[in-house]
């Protein structure tokens, strides 16, 4: 997946591996996925179904929000109004006209959104071109700060977008919502466009354009001096992670069939802010890690909400348990293992190699 | 026209005279030392130069346009390095990639072709990676290309941010206090260091610096800065004489021991 | 609009501001020393408004209920940055706002974990609830009261920063934090002694806010806070005096805004942040701030 190497020399303690063999293993590894895939989508539950959805947009989510704030350093704290906008897009782009007279009743929705019809395909493409062309509208205001006042800006920027979801209602339905949407997203999509992200965002903070971004990162005015505009990296970064964000949003609104205000309130980015953290912030790997461990875990915290019914005595369910869990994991681990679970590294098949054959090695002689 | 040169620069802090009617001219090739005691605006200078900071007043004459208004980066794409007083790597990044960086902006691509992986870029990217492991080995740092920035040692740390300064390319070079900090030998080698840029890579040179003997030494030409204003300039014979810089000096309690 | 709806407004703007700038002025002083938006100083607002009504339910008196609610929270306050920053002070920034935004949802939520989800009745004690008419106007006399209480607890402070030893030392860290430290003067108890400052303020803000909005649930500290929080940059944050006039202007302008244009009053808590915004456009250091040189 990267060609980053650890720490001088250690690289060559084992034998590197060619480009071409790391093709290969990639390969393999997504010949593996999509084999796990096919098997899920044959003999899976709908559960697990649900859970492996879940968990590859969150994938997405997560890892281009950690090209803004990881990568490039900076607390950007407005993504749900990135995926706000994908959901809203898409789903008003694949509902039918007579559906959409149905959901619309109090306000009518605007001409041509009325009209219109989309292929899912088409309306995810929408979804991250609005996604991204709302980061470019915002873009000014947003790089004019740094540090906590551009936290406070996106910040600000979320919530005019979860306010005009509510009151925007001859375009969003406002509180009511949208309901009854096809049901499009499904394994592959998800995954595909999961795997997608991964590999396009990876092979940018592997270029040049990631290298600048993490020069910002590490020193702005020192990037300056090498004559990089601060304000263009920055753009870049945050211009894809709306796109991919929109894109996420689009899929979440197709598996949940309905579109809410409430799903796009600033609890979502707190969660992509766990996830990053959790996974190591600046660390795609770790991202994609940390989506997955929140997808699951969060489906089992699930039952400490839900009550429980034993038979004799129901447990009644703790609303609110999941989220307290959940910030105290954040804090502890800001607090006690502020880099996460792979700090900066990524995933690299030398080191998966070195790991395995040192664990081979202690297995092989007792 | 100069080569360089900046006439009548004001910069003014909220009243405060930072730098005041400062001009200079450098020729090209030249080795010139900018020396003055503390606080006396020689950062604010470098600062002015490459546009971390605009005048308040004058101008700056650079490849026949006035810069003085220019951003950072675009004094740095017009061929302006510099290196800082307090050492400002990109810590986490390897050696190597500190380098590469500089190559950003020069750079013809897009992002679109760099994140399908086209062949296009891979090439650039690897002809970027081929140009700065030659920096680093002409700078003696091949060695610890793939070790972290933040790891070296502080005469490791001031070689790579010149190795990284130079890797913009540039025609002029601005080093801010390049020996601060180093031994008495690695101050030696500094010295020669600059030559060699100078003579190699046909750099002009501009350069602070407290250390006397190492100006004296090594450069052409100084120019004395006190209080934002020049109070002296001349070869290092003449500078050494010169009664209103030891007075600049005694006063501000400097002993120039050199 | 009548001149009587007119005024009634200008009232009610200043009596919100009022509360704003009770909020903002603790923003602004663990800004001012930390660098640091705690998140979770809004969330404060909600556990004053739980303390007073437990106290009041146990006492029966206001007066010993609410000092005694302020004086928690005070010590919630202090409990927070010994819990969720106090182990940052080393680290990188981006990690303490993480943390206040934790600390922040934690508290939300812990709070509905204990005390559910399901709003509950602020008992309003009648000292405050009576309603007096001027002049054709009626107005409940705790929007007049809340001004006067802000500008007494503000004099307060304003007393204690400016003439009092830990309130010099209290300054001088936020001038200059490392120099502060190196003089010798210990930096946690006067950091201990602004959350505790800033966090009564808030608390007083807190139920006074919970008696004009008399529904106290576990989110209710989020859109005060926000709007304190964008009060103190609006007055050039750092500023006590800054965060007074700005939450009096926020107040005052998002409740006269939504009078004179009433088809923006779904829009207005998004009102506030273009505010910030544009603010931030134009004029970054806000009304009072400074102008920094680097």
């Amino acid at each position: 997946m990267s060609d980053f190497r650890g720490p001088a020399g250690a690289a060559q303690i084992q034998g590197n591996l060619t480009d071409r063999q790391k093709t290969m293993l990639n390969a393999a590894a997504l010949l593996c996925v999509l084999g796990i895939l096919a098997l899920f989508n044959q003999y899976g539950s709908e559960y697990h179904v649900r859970i492996l959805n879940n968990m590859a947009i969150f994938v997405t989510l997560a890892v281009s929000y950690n090209l803004v704030n990881g990568v490039c350093g900076i607390l950007h704290l407005g993504p749900n109004a990135f995926v706000a906008i994908g959901a809203y897009t898409s789903a008003l782009l694949t509902m039918s006209p007579a559906e959409k007279q149905l959901n619309f009743i109090i306000n009518q929705l605007i001409w041509p959104l009325s009209v219109v019809q989309a292929p899912f395909a088409l309306s995810l493409v929408a979804a991250g071109v609005m996604a991204a062309l709302f980061a470019f509208m915002i873009s000014f205001p947003v790089f004019r700060v740094r540090g906590d006042y551009l936290a406070i800006v996106t910040f600000g920027f979320g919530e005019v977008v979860r306010v005009l979801c509510n009151a925007a209602q001859s375009l969003t339905n406002g509180p009511l919502g949208l309901k009854n949407l096809e049901p499009y997203t499904n394994l592959w999509w998800s995954w595909g466009i999961a795997i997608l992200t991964i590999v396009s965002i990876t092979k940018l903070i592997n270029s040049s354009y990631g290298r600048a971004m993490k020069a910002i990162r590490e020193d702005e005015t020192a990037a300056r001096a090498m004559g990089i505009d601060p304000f263009r990296p920055l753009l870049l970064a945050f211009l894809i992670s709306a796109f991919f964000s929109g894109i996420a949003g689009g899929l979440l609104v197709h598996l949940i069939t309905t579109v809410s205000p409430t799903l796009f309130i600033f609890t979502l980015t707190f969660n992509l802010l766990i996830i990053i953290v959790v996974g190591g912030l600046g660390s795609t790997t770790g991202a994609v890690v940390g989506a997955m461990l929140f997808a699951w875990g969060g489906e089992a915290l699930r039952i400490v909400e839900n009550p429980v019914d034993l038979g004799i005595i129901v447990i009644p369910g703790i609303p609110g348990m999941r989220m307290v869990v959940f910030s105290l994991i954040l804090m502890l681990v800001i607090i006690f293992a502020g880099h996460g679970i792979f700090g900066r590294r990524e995933f690299n098949w030398e080191q998966l190699a070195r790991f395995l054959s040192r664990g081979g090695k202690r297995v092989g002689s007792p | 026209m100069s080569f360089f040169e900046m006439r009548h620069v004001i910069v003014q802090f909220g009243g405060l005279c930072a730098v005041c009617d400062f001009s200079i001219a450098l020729g090209a090739g030249e080795l010139v030392g900018l020396i003055g005691p503390n606080g006396a605006g020689k950062t604010t200078v470098f600062n002015t130069i490459t546009g971390f900071i605009t005048p308040t007043e004058g101008d700056i004459f650079w490849q026949g346009q006035n810069i003085a208004a220019f951003p950072a980066h675009r004094v740095t794409a017009s061929g302006i390095a510099r290196t800082f007083q307090n050492i400002r790597l990109f810590g986490d990044m390897s050696v190597l990639e500190n380098v590469m960086v500089s190559f950003h902006f020069s750079m013809e691509s897009n992002f679109l072709l760099a994140m399908t992986g086209s062949s296009k870029h891979r090439g650039l990217e690897a002809e970027i990676r081929e140009k700065s492991r030659r920096h680093l080995d002409e700078l003696g740092l091949g060695h610890l290309a793939s070790e972290k920035a933040s790891t070296l040692a502080y005469g490791q740390q001031r070689r790579l941010e010149i190795a990284r300064a130079l890797a913009t390319g540039p025609k002029l070079l601005l080093l801010d206090e390049p020996a601060a900090g180093m031994n008495p030998i690695e101050t030696i080698e500094l010295a020669a260091l600059i030559r060699l840029i100078r003579d190699q890579y046909g750099v002009t040179v501009f350069l602070i610096e407290h250390d006397m003997k190492f100006v004296m030494g090594l450069c052409e030409r100084i120019k004395v800065l006190d209080y934002g204003k020049s109070i002296a300039e001349g070869t290092p014979a003449e500078i050494q004489k010169d009664i209103k810089v030891i007075k600049a000096y005694l006063g501000s309690g400097y002993h120039a021991g050199g | 609009m009548t001149t009587t709806i007119f005024l009634q407004q200008l009232v009610n703007g200043i009596s919100v501001g009022s509360l704003y700038a009770l909020v903002a002025i603790g923003y602004t002083m663990v800004y001012g020393i930390l660098r640091l938006i705690n998140f979770a100083h809004g969330d404060l607002l909600m556990v004053a408004a739980y303390a007073a009504i437990f106290g009041i339910g146990i006492f029966s008196n206001p007066w010993i209920a609410f000092p005694l609610a302020i004086l928690i929270t005070g010590c919630i306050g202090v409990l927070l940055d010994r819990a969720a920053y106090r182990p940052l002070r080393n680290a990188p920034r981006i990690s303490l706002l993480i943390s206040a935004i934790g600390a922040s949802f934690l508290l939300e939520n812990l709070f509905l974990v204990i005390f559910g989800g399901v709003p509950r009745p602020f008992p309003r004690p009648d000292f405050f609830a009576r309603v007096i008419e001027i002049g054709g106007l009626r107005i409940q006399v705790l929007t007049i009261y809340a001004p006067l209480i802000t500008i007494l607890l503000v004099l307060g402070l304003l007393y204690i920063v400016y003439w009092t030893k830990a309130g010099k030392a209290m300054r001088a860290a936020s001038r200059d934090f490392e120099t502060t430290r190196l003089m010798g003067i210990n930096l946690d108890r006067i950091i201990a002694l602004t959350f505790l400052l800033g966090s009564c303020l808030a608390a007083a803000g807190g139920i006074m806010w919970a008696m004009k909005y008399p529904q106290v649930n576990p989110f209710m500290g989020i859109f005060p806070g926000i709007k304190a929080f964008i009060a103190a940059v609006l007055g050039g944050i750092g500023n006590i005096t800054g965060a007074v006039i700005g939450g009096f202007l926020l107040g005052l302008g998002e409740i006269m805004i939504v009078a004179l244009m009433p088809e923006l009053a779904q829009y207005r808590d998004a009102l506030a942040f273009v505010i910030l915004i544009l603010v931030l456009l134009f004029r970054p250091t806000g009304i009072m701030g400074e102008t920094t040189v680097e």
